[in-house]
């Protein structure tokens, strides 16, 4: 259906390549080292697959995190963009830094719930405030991995991990949290929706501004039983979805698309693509942020998780809009441009002489 | 009546918030203007308005810049502190005091100066009374000295730029005031400021903004920070000059500018910005490098160039925020956790504000580490004399950086933490360039950058960046020695401390001691320090802090056998240091 994609034939089998004409192994990147069957891995291969269909170029990205299992994965996709695996909880304001002296840079950015919720619960509050360019995906389990398995701040009240006593105390929502700060691209999925979740990341990576997407992502090894409210089979029956999401990327026109039977809206993305929401039963308006609360609330007293694209504001200035700074990334400025001539540097001295 | 010349100190003993900060540079600026050799110590407290505050102003023809160990003029103004400002004064002192207090002056052996000048502001402005009424010390004191109506005119001009009602009312205070002083104190002062030829170069800046200028010089592409006394003004000087020295061809500007959440991402930005390949910068106090630490591990050991201005205030904890000290030294040395070592740049003059302003960048890219700058609040916050600015003399260093295919193909067996060449710096490449990628991070990496666990891997690593940063001694700013040929006792000071040596000296020199002095403007320091120790029999380590933070890291670092030949004199009691403290603390350890 989706054009943007042509094949060629190697020795033994047909290749595909993206508007690039690159393979899709030039997105991949290391072994992974974390619990066979980690919902983050899926996350790995799907952000993979986004970045390879969106032909977005691998050295233009920027892969940051904070510390965690989850953080630990930008070794394992897009080796070959440069990266940050920075410290725990303050992966905000290294790419805020980054991104100030080069703005051209995609920045993918990978937190868990510990590294988000909890000690970074600031700076992500901050980032999303200045509306900083980056995707930031959350891969939320709802347990601290590599400390082996106790609560974050995520996990809802009730939920039950494999060891210990229920959690009692209230979760945060961090969708809702970040609704309610004018994040600009809100959405939630679940690391075993690859269709849902390949789409909201290709809309991700096609917006302009903060884009939060919370994965709901199970932690095999300490909280995948049946009383934990993020286990897969726990999400797999209790997953309220919005809409069926479907990306068209701007190279794919979208005359070429096959229009769906029922009823759907389309969302135009900063680079020109669409994400197509077709309505499953009531309708969710993205650019309603009380439609959104409602539907995170109603969904978590059901003890349900509702995945879609919660909310959507395309028209906020991001965090380098405001500044005033001149077009070119600062980091490519020629020393000419940086250091001002030794003439203002006499200007100065006299000015502040003639006082 | 024999007169005293260029040579007293007037102290000012107001309330914060009431308008006495103009009067005070008024008088500070006049002098300057007459060519007198002047400082000026703002003493002011953490709070807004209604806390008292006291203003020294020291005129000394033979330079001392320190507070003088005594007061000679006393200006009066503040109830809350009256009793206590009277009471500490040597008998002979000249008090000026506002009439319109209504509260005694029980001083009869002093030469008490009243003047209704609350008053006198009403029949000026009724409204501005309060404010105005710091104008009448002014004349009290112009009469006092003698000060030069020009001077007073330059001055009143300078401080109120532009603004003419404020410029002709106020000067008309300050007349006033003189005339009343000359017909009801008559010519009662010792002391009298006396022209000097004062070279048309000279004029006074603050340390933060000299900082700030060579920040934009140096090149500076990104500043976050999170205010803090007595830092801010330096981030806020930064954002003055941007738009008038940083305009690029499009008119945009060449330096972003984010207020941070926290210092920890203020830090974090700093890290973001260098690693990216641009030229990023924070300043604050101690306080604020406590939150930073974390950070400034990751600087080291994932080898990111980086710059932070620490203007240190008095310490420990949030301690005396409006108050001086060096009390982080240590902490900027060694900063964070595991093995660290940071290079840290010590200014001493308003000139080296400057200067080490823009080579901190240059540094923290040659070195691929964090840098420091070593401020206080006297030198930062304080007005200090310069002859101006001297542009740069070299181009940036921008460090081990491969920008295209062609100059990686140069580098034999090139990875990220690879040494190829023998110092210690490896080549790096930038995000974006899609040259030899590699995710940073802040665990253990071999010489390609992949995470090991592998000890041999980590010793090696480690004793790299030791090698690496070892390397920069004989790099950065030399110490400055003034040698005496016949002495055997050696001085050590850092810093602000520069501002007092000289007066610290003479009072050596008049009680018979000789000494040299060493001013140490980088650590790790360099190769001459360790010279210097080794000429003289006794070395004196000077410092503003409690626990003699410099004599420790040369006791460190020092040779065995050089060590015994170390004292430490570390004095710290918020002010900037008084001379005479420091030069009988020389001779109670030298004569231990």
């Amino acid at each position: 259906m989706q054009t943007g994609f042509s094949r060629y034939w190697r020795d033994e089998d047909m290749v595909k390549l993206n508007v690039l004409n690159l393979e899709k192994s030039e997105y991949k990147g290391g072994k992974s080292s974390l619990c066979p069957g980690c919902g983050h891995d899926q996350i790995s291969n799907i952000i993979i697959q986004a970045a390879w269909e969106n032909g977005i170029k691998p050295e233009g990205i920027a892969k940051m995190s904070g510390i965690g299992c989850s953080s630990k994965t930008p070794a394992y996709f897009l080796a070959k963009s440069h990266g940050f695996n920075t410290v725990h909880g303050r992966m905000p304001s290294v790419t805020t830094g980054a991104n100030m002296v080069n703005k051209d840079l995609s920045f993918i950015a990978v937190s868990g719930d510990g590294d988000t919720a909890s000690i970074g619960i600031g700076q992500f509050i901050h980032a999303i405030r200045r509306n900083l360019d980056m995707v930031y995906i959350i891969e939320n389990n709802g347990v601290y991995g590599l400390t082996k398995g106790q609560y974050s701040a995520t996990v809802e009240k009730g939920s039950k991990k494999k060891k210990g006593a229920p959690n009692e105390q209230a979760p945060i929502d961090l969708c809702a949290m970040a609704v309610n700060l004018g994040c600009t691209f809100v959405a939630r999925s679940f690391s075993g929706s690859k269709k849902q979740l390949t789409a909201l990341l290709r809309a991700a990576m096609s917006h302009r501004g903060m884009a939060v997407i919370d994965v709901i992502s199970p932690c095999v090894t300490f909280a995948n039983n049946d009383e934990s409210y993020r286990s897969y089979n726990y999400v797999k029956t209790n997953d309220e979805v919005l809409h069926i999401v479907d990306y068209i990327a701007h190279f794919s026109p979208l005359s070429e698309v096959e229009v769906p039977e029922g009823e759907f809206s389309d969302i135009s993305l900063f680079d020109g693509s669409t994400l197509r929401l077709e309505t499953v039963s009531d309708d969710h308006d993205p650019r309603d942020a009380v439609a959104a609360l409602r539907a995170i609330h109603e969904a978590t007293q059901d003890g349900r998780h509702v995945t879609g694209l919660l909310y959507y504001d395309p028209d906020q200035p991001t965090a380098t809009d405001n500044l005033g700074l001149t077009q070119a990334p600062l980091v490519g400025l020629p020393e000419d441009k940086l250091r001002p001539s030794p003439e203002s540097l006499e200007e100065v001295n006299a000015n502040f002489r003639a006082r | 009546m024999d007169k005293i010349y260029n040579d007293f100190t007037i102290n000012v003993a107001t309330a914060n918030g009431t308008g006495s900060q103009s009067a005070n540079l008024i008088i500070l600026h006049s002098l300057f203007e007459m060519g007198v050799p002047v400082s000026g110590k703002n003493l002011f407290p953490s709070n807004i308005s209604g806390l008292p505050t006291w203003f020294i102003i020291r005129a000394s023809d033979r330079g001392y810049q320190a507070p003088g160990d005594e007061t000679n003029i006393q200006i009066v103004m503040n109830k809350d502190t009256w009793e206590k400002d009277l009471a500490s004064l040597d008998p002979g002192t000249i008090i000026i005091y506002n009439e319109d207090a209504k509260l005694p002056v029980d001083r009869d052996d002093c030469v008490s100066l009243g003047m209704p000048m609350t008053t006198m502001a009403r029949g000026i402005s009724p409204k501005m009374a309060r404010l105005m009424a710091n104008m009448y010390y002014v004349g009290g004191i112009a009469h006092l000295l003698g000060i030069e109506e020009d001077s007073i005119a330059s001055a009143v001009e300078q401080q109120f730029r532009g603004k003419e009602n404020a410029i002709s009312m106020n000067l008309q205070a300050i007349s006033e005031a003189r005339k009343y002083a000359s017909e009801n104190w008559g010519d009662v002062s010792r002391y009298s400021a006396q022209s000097r030829e004062k070279s048309d170069d000279t004029f006074l800046i603050e340390g933060n903004e000299a900082t700030a200028l060579g920040c934009i010089y140096g090149g500076i592409n990104m500043l976050s920070w999170y205010p803090i006394t007595p830092s801010s003004s330096l981030a806020e000087s930064i954002i003055k000059w941007i738009p008038k020295l940083r305009e690029g061809e499009d008119g945009g500007s060449t330096c972003a500018v984010v207020q941070a959440e926290d210092e920890l991402a203020a830090a974090g930005m700093v890290l973001g910005a260098g690693w990216a390949g641009g030229r990023g910068m924070t300043c604050t106090s101690g306080p604020g490098i406590s939150l930073m630490s974390e950070f400034i591990g990751l600087f080291y050991f994932a080898e990111v160039p980086g710059v932070i201005w620490d203007i240190n205030r008095t310490g420990p904890s949030t301690g005396l925020p409006t108050r001086t000290q060096q009390g982080d030294l240590a902490m900027c040395y060694e900063a964070s956790h595991g093995d660290t070592q940071h290079i840290v740049l010590i200014p001493g003059t308003v000139d080296e504000c400057f200067e080490f302003g823009w080579r901190a960048f240059d540094y923290a890219e040659r070195f691929q580490t964090l840098v420091f700058g070593f401020g206080d609040l006297d030198l930062g916050m304080n007005r200090w004399n310069t002859s101006g600015f001297v542009y740069p003399d070299q181009d940036m260093d921008r460090g081990k950086v491969i920008r295209n295919q062609e100059e990686m193909d140069a580098i034999p067996n090139f990875g990220r933490y690879r040494d190829v060449d023998g110092d210690g710096i490896a080549y790096r490449t930038l995000p974006g360039s899609g040259l030899a990628p590699i995710l940073y991070r802040g665990t253990g990496h071999d010489e390609d950058g992949i995470y090991s666990e592998d000890p041999q891997v980590y010793y090696e690593a480690m004793q790299r960046l030791k090698r690496k940063i070892d390397g920069s001694r004989d790099i950065l700013p030399a110490p400055v020695i003034r040698e005496e040929d016949e002495g055997d006792v050696g001085i050590i000071f850092y810093g602000s401390m520069e501002n007092s040596i000289v007066e610290i000296d003479d009072l050596l020199e008049g009680r018979g001691l000789s000494v040299s002095t060493c001013r140490v403007r980088a650590l790790p320091y360099h190769s001459e320090v360790e010279q210097f120790v080794e000429r003289h029999d006794r070395v004196v380590v000077m410092e503003i802090n409690r626990d003699g933070q410099l004599y420790g890291i040369l006791r460190k670092e020092l040779p065995s056998h050089l060590i015994k030949k170390l004292y430490s004199v570390a004095y710290s009691d918020g002010l900037p240091p008084r001379a005479r403290e420091y030069a009988n603390r020389v001779f109670e350890v030298l004569e231990g």
